[in-house]
């Protein structure tokens, strides 16, 4: 391969695949002709890293134009809400942790008022969440059945297993981890509080690896091994059940009618995450509670505030593209 | 489609689309010949990334289609409504440079 060919084909690949197979050849031509003309342009590959960006959001449902033919818009609008999906379980990530945090403190001890404010209001935005995920979970499950029925399809054959393998594990290793938890035991409702026990230790299970002691190896190592493996292992196990359902979500035929319901339901989901980040930021903000308690905020909680505000900004411009 | 709303959505790339289909409006052209066309009749050199950004939206659009070829370096043309919303746009802009340069024909100097 010639050197232009060559740097053409690394500039190249800041682009996602789907595009690299549509205009790769031809745009790998018209960058050799421009290498070969300007050879150092630093503002040319500014521009096609630029591209490759844009590019890839693109892909992504997350910005671009809205597209000609129903077709096409449906593909467009699968990918804005696979998207969001990803950036919904990032925030649930992180928010999970918080909110875990704050109900399992409250079977501790009596919370602080802006404690207690931001958990209910937490719990209220998490149980929202749930409802409308089943929402939109059930039109999709129900035209995946569908096209299962119609024969075996590979497309979907992948993205189902990782789905169901995370979903497996994620379930298993909370429901384990969770119930050895000495602050709930495993009790339904161990002490009071507005949460469930199993339900927060649950949460607090499968979000362990959201923690201040990556910080801290030395404490980290004095963790019990399998505790290790799990936090380790946990967010894999999510990253594959969340890839699997973007996946099954983007390749499965929506009719309109049920895209412009799980359109509305992405907006709605928006509004909820904007409320539950609205509570978790009063609570860190409000700074009352005594250091080294369970409703003091760490800097994990202010981290994980940051981490979900964005999850919500790209979500929420998901949910836009989605509309369009 | 409404033809003179047609490039409203392009933002940033109405300028590069505008350019594309004025070069295209003389003919067929692949991506390199589409670059220096533009640049012999505006001046202006429209680099690879931008160029390729504007060709899928005006493509996504129905305002450019490709021509079959059996090089690498795949031809465009212009379409129908590309070559209606093309006019559109040149009247607008018309219209503005009309009214400018009667205007600082009329009244404009230095104070």
């Amino acid at each position: 391969m010639s050197g232009p060919r060559k740097r053409a084909a690394r500039l190249l690949r800041w682009y996602p695949g789907a595009w690299r197979a549509r205009y790769g050849a031809e745009f790998t031509e018209l960058l050799i002709a421009d290498l070969a003309e300007r050879p150092r342009s630093p503002a040319r590959t500014a521009d096609v890293i630029r591209g490759g960006i844009v590019a890839r959001l693109t892909g992504a449902g997350l910005c671009g134009f809205a597209p000609d033919g129903t077709e096409r818009a449906g593909k467009r609008a699968r990918a804005s809400l696979a998207s969001l999906a990803c950036c919904t379980a990032v925030f649930l990530g992180f928010g999970g942790a918080m909110w875990s945090q704050l109900t399992i403190g409250w079977q501790w001890s009596v919370p602080d008022t802006a404690a207690a404010v931001a958990t209910v209001v937490m719990s209220g935005a998490m149980l929202v969440l749930a409802v409308l995920a089943l929402l939109a979970a059930l039109p999709v499950a129900r035209a995946v059945a569908a096209r299962i029925a119609r024969g075996p399809d590979r497309g979907l054959l992948g993205p189902s297993a990782l789905f169901l393998a995370g979903l497996v594990v994620v379930f298993a290793g909370g429901r384990h981890f969770g119930n050895g938890w000495p602050g709930t035991g495993g009790h339904p409702w161990a002490h009071p509080g507005p949460v469930p026990g199993g339900v927060a230790a649950f949460s607090w299970a499968s979000t362990l690896s959201v923690s201040s002691f990556w910080a801290h190896p030395a404490a980290l190592a004095a963790f019990p091994a399998a505790e290790l493996t799990w936090m380790a292992l946990s967010p894999l196990a999510l990253a594959g059940l969340v890839t699997g359902a973007a996946a099954i979500v983007r390749r499965t035929e929506l009719s309109p009618a049920v895209l412009r319901f799980e359109t509305r339901l992405a907006r709605a989901a928006c509004v909820t995450m904007a409320v539950f980040l609205g509570a978790g930021g009063a609570w860190i903000a409000d700074r009352t509670a005594p250091a080294g308690g369970p409703f003091y905020p760490g800097a994990i909680d202010v981290a994980g505030l940051a981490v979900m505000a964005l999850a919500l900004a790209t979500g929420w411009q998901a949910a836009r593209q989605a509309a369009r | 489609m409404p033809t003179d709303k047609a490039l409203d959505g392009f933002g940033r790339y109405a300028g590069p689309a505008t350019l594309i289909l004025a070069s295209l409006a003389g003919g067929a052209k692949h991506g390199y010949a589409l670059t220096k066309d533009i640049e012999s009749f505006a001046g202006v050199r429209v680099a690879p990334g931008t160029l390729y950004e504007a060709l899928a939206r005006l493509q996504a659009q129905g305002l450019i289609e490709p021509v079959e070829s059996h090089d690498r370096r795949r031809p465009y043309r212009l379409t129908a409504v590309g070559a209606t919303t093309l006019q559109a746009q040149l009247d607008a802009q018309r219209r503005v440079a009309d009214v400018g340069l009667r205007r600082l024909a009329q009244g404009w100097g230095p104070a």
